[in-house]
């Protein structure tokens, strides 16, 4: 009886897929298999021997069945493997470029210029492209005949309207409409009229405006805001500020950054200098506040265009490009 | 303006100061420095004088020189043909590199030894002002015989162009951009000869009137010189070639260096021009001509005021009494009567446009002195004026207007220091008040703010600390940014379903636009002066721009062109609004396994799909655009809320091939109907939903949303949402098709039996029978 047992642990051991198994379970543990024509035996032998005999072979019911067990796990978990290997792919088939789209660079920098002067409670202000010499010159403190209108080419309309040549009237506006104190920019595309490698008849700035009581913004305040401003923008970077002109500021100042592309080291891009021009500021001149009829406040104002700060931060070489539309440029911005 | 450093050293004294340091200062004070070419001049090419000059024995073009180099005497064979004996040359010596990296190396010529090179200018890598070899001159001051080149400042020299602002006409003369370094060194200027007025006026009083009519706000100086001999130096050669300046005769030559120098306007006229026939005496008549501009006439106009001169009135003999005329006239005058009638303008108009230097005297002297220098002239004595006395502008201001700006604390020493170093009347200041007195040159200086200005410019804005400024809190977020930020949420949208941001100009091609039927800025409200015909108007639509997008990437290969704008357009009143635009194009998704390589085209589902999956859900209803751009039988408009928000088609084949394009689609959407509040959260019931499919027969031509409506109007309460999920057409059903519908019920207070659900799809079915003849398949 033992022997005829003992087979059995070799044949469940042996059992190469779960289906031979389940016959090998058949045959022992099945209601004709070989433990039920065993313990049927027991009826017959001698009562002296029957609690032995039950021993034994409760011993190797559970042995067999322990056995039975282990081995299911076995043959489950190889047949789960191979069933595993026929789906098996080849990943580096599926390498994928995105199917997303992307913001434009000059949006997108914009938002970031956009987002500093927010969380420095700044106002965001916009105004119409269309606008009249008064508030796109006059009240600038550019009058008719004034050589400094030459630097900005101006797009008329038959009616003598023009196309903002700043967004500078926005400013206007906003103080013509609300008292000081005031801080605000104001983004947006502008015009003139000059089309060639380097520039384009329409391109986006943000001008900056802070209006509060007299004596109480100082260049120093116009420095500190702009040094943290660029840091923001362009990381690890020197700031260096240049007097300059402008109608409407005075004392007016143009800030450079050491080059982005050498490091200040002197390159193609920056001519050679190691600085790269990036903003126009100033304190803001008294007769542009005589003109919106603002009496004892002093303030500041600033403004830079969009399409440089884009092109000095992502490396973009054509201006042209971001006008028209083209892939090739925007999916690297995905 | 360009400015050469050993000409700034005439004025001031720039000893011990680097061209690095000098651009660097320049920068500072605002005066920014455009381009610096240094002229380094080889070693080994030195000084030498030509003592014997004789034909080549086998060459005609060729001379054989010995030439005196100090040290020895070299022979050299040169070509050019004003060598001569006598002349001081310029002369490479063997070993010399030659800026185009020819090594000089003794050689023979057609049987000859050359033991050298005669140079041109340009040989030397200086500008190309002269034909043959440089000729030599007193003009670049004293040198030794053997003595290298590279040591004379003349010849190296360091030329800084500087980008001037349009309010620092002072600044367009060497004069005046020393005076500037001046106050940034505080280094006194070099004392300049003045012409005054001598008494002896008997010279000139016999040879020259001046009438005027009436006071023309103008200042004139006239002397009067018989003209012999003149030979422009090198010196003057070389730095007009460098400011990159020529004149027809030597006399203008001159009195442009003198006025590049000096900063005053300088003329030279033909003195017969004003001497009526027979008459000795020339008659310089100032007077207002037609156009309200001061002119010099005789009987006719020789030239108006700081515009230009004309031919008749020059000088273009060699010898004779010519008549030197300086003058001033303020440039806020000149531009404005320019601005109002615009005459041909002459080289001198961008100074007087801008501002000239007003104290003639400077300039008459400088020129009268190179006159005499470099020609046998002589010049009567005595001069003739006319014009007014200029009054200084005074300002007055204090430490504390100072301070308060700049945001430092600027001591009054310094304050003081600088600003007379520009050259302001300072006499007038008490211990509490500075009172400034601006000369006439600095007409751009007129308030406090301007004189601030002046201080920043040399405290130098590197050395003002930067201060935080400090505020009162304020909540900044308003109207504006509201729109900026819901731009940005529907850009961001738009990317991530697959569509790229472009930006076009507002310009568009009226053309183009009437012929697609799109409206055009009236007549009267058009742009005056276009940059270019293909962006002669303002855009009234934003879909042009995407088309020709679309048609350019399609060239450069791209199969698929997916893109989208937000931005103004303008109506035909040229009223601006907002608008959003998407274009798809060709291929669905990009070739891939998934599709076998071979992507479907994008149809009117997909692009629908995509376009609510950016601005939400919407309807469609069957429309006819107004322009031609559009597929006649794949058009809708874009309804949300009962309220058209825009349209959507697919473009129309014919202006798919003229943009070179496959199947494309484009939809436009006024931006500012984009729902866009705060959502509302509806209460959910509980119970759970169930589904009706109906399958309906329909005539073809039948629109869903003919059907949608009876639907809407005959659903009950419990009917939730309903949509299309199959068209379908076979033989059997002739010209009918099958669509099935989706229903989807849902009550709030049980779950829904099979009678309540029936009973809702019958009242449906009913009003479709009574109101449209369909029924169930």
């Amino acid at each position: 009886m033992v022997t005829l047992l003992k087979e059995w642990y070799e044949k469940i051991k042996e059992a190469q897929s779960v289906e031979s198994l389940e016959e090998i379970r058949i045959s022992v543990f099945g209601k004709k298999g070989v433990l039920a024509i065993e313990f049927a035996k027991m009826k017959t032998a001698p009562n002296e021997e029957k609690a032995q005999i039950a021993k034994d072979l409760n011993t190797h019911k559970s042995g067999l069945m322990n056995e039975f067990t282990a081995r299911k796990i076995t043959l489950q978990t190889l047949e789960l493997q191979e069933a595993m290997k026929a789906e098996a792919i080849d990943v580096s088939l599926y390498s994928t470029s995105s199917q997303a789209g992307g913001l434009h660079p000059v949006m997108e920098t914009m938002d970031r210029i956009v987002e500093y002067f927010s969380s420095m409670n700044f106002a965001v202000k916009t105004g119409n492209m269309v606008e009249d010499d008064f508030n796109n010159f006059e009240a600038l403190n550019l009058p008719k005949y004034h050589p400094a209108r030459d630097m900005q080419d101006t797009f008329y309309f038959k009616d003598e309207l023009l196309l903002r040549t700043h967004t500078s009237p926005v400013q206007i506006r906003t103080m013509m409409q609300t008292q000081p104190p005031i801080r605000m920019i104001a983004p947006g595309a502008v015009f003139r009229r000059d089309y060639d490698l380097t520039h384009t008849p329409m391109f986006h700035q943000v001008e900056g405006l802070l209006v509060d009581e007299a004596g109480k913004v100082s260049f120093a305040n116009l420095k500190y805001i702009l040094e943290d401003f660029l840091k923001y923008m362009f990381g690890d970077i020197q700031v260096r500020f240049r007097p300059s002109f402008f109608p409407f500021t005075e004392p007016s100042a143009e800030v450079d950054i050491s080059c982005v592309f050498c490091q200040g080291k002197g390159c193609r891009v920056c001519s050679k200098t190691g600085w790269l021009e990036v903003l126009g500021c100033g304190i803001v001149d008294p007769n542009v506040f005589e003109a919106v009829k603002y009496k004892n406040v002093s303030g500041y104002a600033f403004g830079l265009g969009v399409e440089r700060f884009a092109m000095l931060i992502h490396q973009i070489g054509d201006l042209r490009s971001l006008f028209e539309g083209d892939i090739k440029l925007l999916e690297q911005f995905q | 303006m360009i400015v050469t450093k050993s000409w700034l050293n005439e004025w001031i004294d720039l000893t011990n100061i680097t061209t690095e340091d000098l651009c660097k200062t320049l920068n500072a004070i605002g005066l920014e420095v455009d381009s610096v070419t240094s002229y380094d001049i080889p070693k080994k090419i030195i000084f030498g004088r030509v003592i014997e000059c004789e034909k080549h024995p086998d060459a005609d073009k060729l001379n054989v020189c010995q030439v005196d180099i100090g040290s020895s005497v070299r022979q050299i064979v040169c070509g050019a043909s004003n060598v001569r004996a006598g002349l001081d040359v310029v002369v490479a010596t063997i070993g010399a590199t030659m800026p185009s990296g020819l090594v000089i190396k003794p050689v023979k010529l057609r049987g000859v030894s050359s033991e050298g090179m005669i140079c041109s200018a340009s040989e030397i890598g200086l500008p190309d002002f002269s034909p043959g070899i440089m000729e030599l001159d007193s003009s670049i001051g004293s040198f030794e015989l053997g003595e290298e080149l590279h040591s004379n400042f003349i010849f190296s020299d360091d030329v800084i162009e500087i980008e001037l602002t349009a309010n620092r006409g002072d600044c367009l003369s060497i004069n005046g951009v020393a005076r500037d370094l001046s106050a940034a060194y505080d280094r006194p200027l070099r004392k300049h000869k003045r012409d005054e007025d001598d008494d002896n006026r008997k010279g000139i009083g016999r040879l020259l009137h001046v009438n005027h009519e009436k006071d023309l706000d103008v200042n004139l100086n006239y002397r009067v010189l018989e003209l012999k001999d003149l030979k422009l130096p090198l010196i003057m050669k070389l730095r007009l070639a460098q400011i990159g300046e020529e004149r027809d005769t030597d006399i203008d030559a001159l009195l442009l260096y003198t006025t590049h120098m000096s900063g005053v306007i300088l003329r030279a006229y033909s003195y017969a021009f004003f001497c009526e026939e027979n008459d000795v005496i020339a008659k310089v008549n100032l007077k207002e001509d037609e156009n309200g501009f001061a002119s010099i006439a005789s009987e006719t106009i020789a030239s108006v005021v700081g515009v230009n001169q004309e031919d008749v009135s020059r000088v273009t003999y060699d010898e004779g009494t010519i008549l030197l005329e300086a003058s001033y006239i303020p440039p806020d005058i000149i531009s404005k009567k320019m601005a109002l009638t615009k005459l041909e303008a002459g080289p001198d108009y961008y100074r007087t446009s801008r501002g000239s230097e007003p104290d003639l005297c400077v300039g008459i002297a400088d020129g009268l002195e190179l006159i005499q220098a470099y020609s046998s002239s002589s010049i009567f004595t005595g001069s003739i004026g006319v014009g007014s006395v200029y009054d200084n502008t005074l300002i007055s201001l204090t430490k504390q207007d100072v301070d308060e700006t700049i945001g430092a604390d600027i001591s009054k020493v310094t304050i003081g220091k600088i600003l007379k170093n520009l050259g302001f009347d300072m006499s007038r200041s008490s211990a509490d008040n500075f009172v400034v007195g601006v000369p006439r040159y600095r007409h751009d200086i007129v308030n406090k703010q301007d004189i601030i200005e002046e201080i920043v410019r040399m405290v130098g804005i590197d050395n003002i600390p930067s201060k935080a400024f400090v505020f009162t809190e304020e909540n900044k977020l308003q109207d504006d940014y509201f729109s900026y930020k819901k731009k940005s949420v529907f850009r961001h949208r738009a990317a991530s379903c697959g569509f790229f941001e472009s930006i076009h100009f507002v310009f568009d091609e009226k053309r183009v636009l009437e012929k697609f039927g799109f409206a055009t800025i009236k007549e009267e409200l058009e742009l005056l002066n276009p940059i270019v015909q293909t962006l002669d108007t303002l855009r009234t639509t934003l879909m042009t721009g995407l088309l020709k997008a679309a048609s350019l990437n399609v060239k450069s290969g791209y199969k698929q062109v997916k893109l989208f704008e937000i931005g103004s357009i303008f109506n035909a009143d040229r009223e601006e609004s907002l608008k959003m635009a998407m274009l798809f194009s060709g291929d669905k998704e990009k070739e891939s396994l998934r599709n076998t390589g071979k992507p479907q085209k994008i149809d009117f589902a997909m692009f629908s799909q995509k376009v609510s999956d950016i601005i939400g859900a919407f309807d469609l209803r069957e429309t006819t655009t107004e322009h031609s751009l559009s597929h006649i039988y794949q058009a809708a408009e874009i309804v949300v809320n009962d309220e058209v928000i825009g349209e959507l088609f697919r473009v129309h084949p014919e202006v798919e091939k003229e943009y070179d394009l496959d199947v494309t689609f484009i939809c436009e959407i006024d931006f500012e109907k984009i729902p866009f509040a705060l959502k509302t959260a509806k209460k959910s019931s509980k119970y759970q939903s169930s589904n009706r499919d109906l399958s309906i027969i329909i005539p073809q031509d039948m629109k869903f949303e003919t059907i949608k409506s009876v639907i809407d109007k005959n659903a009950s309460k419990e009917l939730i949402n309903f949509y299309p999920v199959d068209k379908y057409s076979d033989e059997n059903l002739g010209d009918k098709v099958s669509l099935s519908l989706r229903f989807i019920l849902q009550s709030d207070d049980k779950t829904l039996e099979e009678e309540d659900i029936t009973s809702s799809m019958d009242t449906i079915l009913n009003a479709l029978d009574k109101e449209l003849g369909i029924g169930l398949r």
